[in-house]
């Protein structure tokens, strides 16, 4: 066997996900299906718990509910993102009916609107952070 | 019988057993989970008493093992979630713990399956505790819950 003949595959380490979700069903719903994908997850229910674990350690996207507890939201937490120039990628959601009443939400990222279908939301995930890659040939 | 077709129980299968972490302070709580994941475990997180328990009602969650922090904000502390359990979910085991001295002394009652584990804990001491509290939850067990 040749050189030549053999690919080899870089071993990937799966992305990390924060999900910021106040409601406890939903998160766990939906960390329990982005985990079943093999991405890595972290769960925050508030803006400020996202924010202190954002600050802490390495996220690959952030999966945010705009409408959180407390003094700040998620578009609070987009914005530290962006302020403190991670690299994050981010997929914003809310259950209001008018999403282009948001503002600035167009330069945040994906948006997806409440109710949504998990599968939406996996099939968003992945093509947002590219996983998992097909191996080059 | 040929070799191949010989089934070997192991004497320990993490995945038969579900845990509900509950801790208000995220990175705690985070390291815990992310512990006890690489352990094996089925984890499921919960803020508070009252996101736990709202996990606990879910027809959809099956939980065998909860682990909660005492002093938590809301309405129930870690108490009143171990009580909350026992007279809803007797099934369940609980593993309290806890920085508080007070609470720690305030353990040695029935209410809970042991004494509190004091932080700062080692995970390892999380992981040989639930490994205890396991052998009480068979198969058999979670019908009940």
């Amino acid at each position: 066997m040749s050189a030549a003949s053999v690919t080899t595959f870089p071993r990937r380490i799966p992305p990390t996900i924060l999900v910021v979700e106040d409601n406890v069903l939903t998160r766990s719903a939906i960390s329990d299906e982005l985990r079943a994908h093999g991405f890595k997850v972290l769960e925050a229910s508030s803006a400020d718990d996202a924010i202190t674990v954002l600050d802490t350690m390495r996220v690959d996207l952030l999966f945010v509910d705009i409408h959180l507890p407390g003094t700040q939201n998620g578009l609070d937490v987009a914005r530290h993102v962006r302020t403190n120039g991670m690299v994050t990628r981010m997929i914003m959601t809310s259950s209001l009916s008018e999403a282009s009443s948001i503002p600035d939400l167009d330069d945040l990222g994906p948006f997806i609107r409440k109710p949504y279908l998990i599968s939406r939301v996996i099939g968003l995930v992945s093509e947002s952070l590219g996983w998992p890659d097909l191996p080059r040939m | 019988m040929s070799p191949a077709s010989t089934n070997v129980t192991p004497q320990w299968d993490n995945h038969l057993h579900t845990l509900l972490v509950v801790e208000d302070e995220v990175l705690i709580r985070l390291a815990i989970a992310d512990y006890l994941r690489e352990c094996g475990y089925k984890v499921y997180e919960a803020v508070n008493a009252q996101e736990a328990v709202a996990m606990l009602q879910s027809p959809e969650v099956v939980v065998d093992i909860v682990f909660s922090d005492v002093q938590m904000p809301g309405d129930m502390d870690g108490f009143a979630l171990s009580r909350w359990i026992r007279a809803n979910k007797p099934g369940v085991q609980v593993i309290l713990t806890s920085g508080v001295e007070r609470s720690a002394n305030m353990a040695a009652t029935p209410c809970v399956a042991g004494p509190l584990l004091e932080k700062p804990y080692p995970p390892q001491d999380v992981v040989d505790r639930i490994k205890q509290l396991a052998t009480r939850v068979g198969r058999s067990d979670r019908g009940k819950r």
